[in-house]
């Protein structure tokens, strides 16, 4: 055991400590189940629990099939035929992501109404008096078109990545024996492709319970909404942290369903070039369709919904006032910039601890931090805000004797917000930095210390510049999911603190659409300019 | 005594077996020694140790009457004075030749540092290529950057993890002759590895064999030829280790 740690230095420990905070948190989630229940919770259990628990169920389950049946029939299209503005396609469906849920729902919301671009159109220019009811998006089946509409681009890429890199042969077996196109899909291309669609549906579910925005504004009850009301609502923590301890069980039973699903197999790629699959010409009727259908999705997914925040902001353009506008922008650049940055560096750390240490411990330890992506933001904020009152707590003698006019300092204030955020967004960086470090291998940091060099500039003059790429990326993946973020940054800003996307929100919940259509142009804006940055990039670095 | 390499046992992390056993090995000034065998058979494993890459279980290792490693000491890579090119040659491909170079000389003075850094061009015959980056060359002239800046800062020793593997075979004969050159003229001592019986007849000034992490044979090549001759079959008794060992002291 003893000589695994050929070097019990500063990087360990701090390495150690930062897994160790990164994991804490959702400890006092689990010690909550085990408190005694309250009047509040009885009640809740006997009477609306399980309303939240099918609601849930079928928002994900629901999710799921769709974003599969159009993640991947259009995965297929693109990796298989070749048609008109198949090469816009292939990146283009990739942009809905910019798109948060949440402004989707309220912008699909605004169109419907009765005072909406349809309805009016309707009335006005072809006389016809619908019944609003038609329109009624703001129930279930409506938050789920939502989110399959905005969400399906994570079973898309890594299925079209997957299918693309397919042994052609296969395929073109399947086809020689006279199997249709139908055929090839069922019998072919959905069992091969079974792990990314997997992986692909199993981060759809992830966000859908993650979620609080569209069921919020829809009025659809759910374990995130209900662990808000508890909160806020009911002033009762002790049941929110029931809450989030159960939907926290429940995402542990899906992380374990779909390890099952997977099988022994890992999803990754097979490392010999396989020859790429040889693509079929579509023409006529057939290659309209494709291109016909590839569009139509990404109207409903994109450029419809983006269009009308584009018509609103022109509409409400001035009416905002543009000093309180650029505080949301600093607000937001600020905490996503700070949590990107302290990301990062973390990830540098426990991914060069990782590289030391090797071995299975190597390997399990990082991954405990990486928990936090899969564990829905509201469930989060429950941890931190209870660690950090506790914290307080500890620390009120200290805040007496420096003069403090209250005890509550550290729970008020922003770090409790970064902390939330680099507990959830970890993951995100962390994947990336450590991509790096596998890329670059272990051979330059060998040469580095027999020159000489001691770990820590090591680190600085090799590790750093070599892994330039995978800081970058990593520092706008998580950049922009902290832009985006609405659970957290709701229950856990300071008081006044508005952001891009909780401004946002505000502004949609309270049915001012079109003020809310500025702040939610600027935050796709961004997302969808890194989307394409990523996808140039990623091209690049395949060739 | 140079180098000295005592009972040295290690296996890698979440390994079954061994990867080096009862490893012995004593080193003169100036030698060149050639340590051979199969894929697997703990070659480079050998070298990491030394370079102070991976920690023994157990054992002793010292240079120059310094100890690098025994049941109280562990002497960090950069603390220990060898140099070692890499099987890639894992030259840093954000740095020039020069750079590359210069990288293990940060202790010297500026001027010092140039004509350490002209003096080992020099010794590869690579004067002309300073300024270019490391994809910019071919395999024959990346190995002789990965040499130059392994024996620039003036290492005890320097370690070759299998020079020639990715080098086609016209180039090794070539390269060969002059690694050959350069070890003897640079004066250093060197232990390097490879598979080829070829590389280490011409270039060592004894062979050390190994097999699944044990020696098998240990002694100057015209000895192992003779044991070919005389038993038809590779040698293998701990005794003749033994004897080549003493032979050489
Ligand atoms: N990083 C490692 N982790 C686990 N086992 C290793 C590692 N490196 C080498 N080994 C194993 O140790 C043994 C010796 O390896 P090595 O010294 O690299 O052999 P050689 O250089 O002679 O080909 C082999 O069985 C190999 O599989
Ligand atoms: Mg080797």
């Amino acid at each position: 055991m003893q000589h695994r740690f050929t070097n019990i230095n500063a990087w360990t420990v701090s390495a150690v400590i930062i897994i160790f905070l990164l994991f804490l948190p959702n400890l006092t989630i689990v010690t909550g189940l085990f408190t005694p229940s309250n009047e509040n919770w009885e009640h809740m259990k006997k009477f609306v629990l399980w309303g939240f628990v099918k609601n849930s169920l079928i928002l994900t389950a629901a999710t799921a099939f769709f974003t599969i049946l159009i993640g991947l029939s259009l995965a297929w299209l693109i990796a298989q035929y070749d048609f008109p503005m198949r090469h816009f396609l292939k990146w283009a469906l990739i942009l809905p992501l910019s798109i948060p849920p949440f402004i989707g729902a309220y912008t699909y919301h605004g169109m419907l109404s009765y005072t909406g671009v349809i309805q009016t159109t309707l009335r006005e220019n072809f006389g016809m008096a619908v019944n609003s009811a038609y329109f009624d998006i703001m129930n279930l089946p409506g938050a789920i078109f939502i989110y399959t509409m905005f969400l399906f681009p994570y079973v898309y890429s890594i299925a079209q990545v997957y299918l693309s890199r397919q042994s052609a042969s296969l395929i073109e077996s399947t086809r020689i024996l006279g199997k249709g196109p139908w055929k090839t899909f069922f019998q072919v291309v959905l069992p091969i492709s079974r792990i990314s669609i997997i992986a692909g549906a199993s981060l759809v579910v992830l966000e859908v319970l993650n979620d609080y925005g569209v069921v919020k504004y829809y009025g659809v009850q759910t374990f995130t909404t209900a662990i808000f009301q508890s909160w806020f609502g009911l002033g009762d923590i002790e049941s929110s942290i029931k809450l989030a301890a159960s939907l926290m069980g429940f995402v542990i039973l899906i992380l374990m369903i779909e390890k099952l699903l997977r099988g022994r197999r890992q999803y990754s790629y097979s490392t010999t070039k396989v020859r790429p699959l040889p693509l079929i010409k579509l023409s006529g009727w057939k290659a309209a369709a494709a291109a016909g259908y590839g569009l139509f999705i990404l109207s409903l997914a994109f450029f419809i919904p983006v269009a009308q925040l584009i018509d609103w902001t022109l509409l409400t353009f001035g009416t905002i006032p543009m000093g309180a506008f650029m505080n949301y922008v600093r607000n937001s650049v600020f905490v996503a910039g700070l949590s990107a940055t302290l990301i990062i560096a973390f990830a540098l750390i426990v991914g060069n601890f990782a590289r030391m240490v090797r071995g299975r411990l190597g390997k399990l330890l990082p991954r405990l931090t990486v928990l936090g992506y899969s564990i829905p933001g509201a469930v989060i904020a429950v941890a931190v805000v209870t660690a950090f009152i506790g914290l307080d707590r500890f620390l009120a003698p200290f805040y007496v004797w420096a003069g403090f006019s209250t005890t509550l300092v550290l729970s008020v204030s922003i770090v409790l917000l970064v902390t939330a955020y680099i507990i959830r967004f970890f993951a995100i960086g962390y994947n990336s930095i450590e991509t790096g470090y596998d890329k670059i291998g272990t051979d330059f940091r060998d040469a580095s210390r027999t020159l000489g060099l001691g770990v820590t500039k090591t680190f600085f003059k090799v590790d750093m510049p070599m892994m330039k790429g995978a800081i970058i990326s990593g520092f706008i993946l998580v950049f922009i999911d902290v832009l985006k973020e609405i659970p957290l940054t709701l229950i856990l800003r300071p008081f006044n603190f508005d952001t891009l996307s909780t401004k946002a929100f505000q502004y949609a919940s309270d049915e001012k659409i079109m003020e809310a259509s500025q702040a939610s142009l600027l935050i796709i804006g961004i997302s969808a300019l890194a989307i394409v940055f990523f996808y140039k990039f990623l091209e690049r670095e395949l060739d | 005594m140079f180098v000295a390499i005592e009972d040295v046992c290690f296996s890698y992390t979440d390994a079954k077996t061994r990867a080096l056993d009862n490893f012995t090995l004593k080193i003169e000034k100036g030698e060149v020694i050639s340590i051979l065998g199969r894929s697997g058979s703990g070659k480079s494993t050998v070298l990491r140790l030394l370079a102070g890459l991976e920690k023994p279980e157990k054992g002793r290792l010292i240079i120059q009457d310094e100890v690098l490693f025994d049941d109280k000491i562990f002497l960090q890579p950069e603390k220990r004075g060898i140099g070692m090119v890499f099987q890639d040659y894992a030259l840093f491909p954000h740095l020039t030749v020069a750079e590359n170079i210069l990288f293990g000389l940060f202790r010297m003075k500026k001027a010092a540092k140039k004509k350490r850094l002209q003096e080992v061009l020099e010794l590869v015959e690579l004067q002309d290529f300073g300024k270019r980056y490391p994809h910019q060359l071919s395999g024959g002239q990346q190995q002789r950057v990965a040499i130059a800046r392994a024996v620039a800062p003036n290492p005890h020793l320097i370690l070759l993890d299998e020079p020639f593997s990715n080098l086609d075979a016209e180039l090794q004969g070539k390269i060969r002759e002059e690694l050959r050159d350069i070890l003897k003229k640079a004066n250093i001592t060197s232990i390097f590895v490879t598979h080829d019986e070829k590389d280490a007849h011409i270039l060592a000034d004894r062979i050390v064999k190994l097999k699944n992490g044990r020696i098998e044979f240990v002694g100057r090549p015209c000895d192992m030829l003779d044991t070919y001759r005389q038993t038809g079959v590779q040698p293998s008794t701990d005794g003749f280790v033994e004897k080549s060992l003493t032979g050489v002291n």
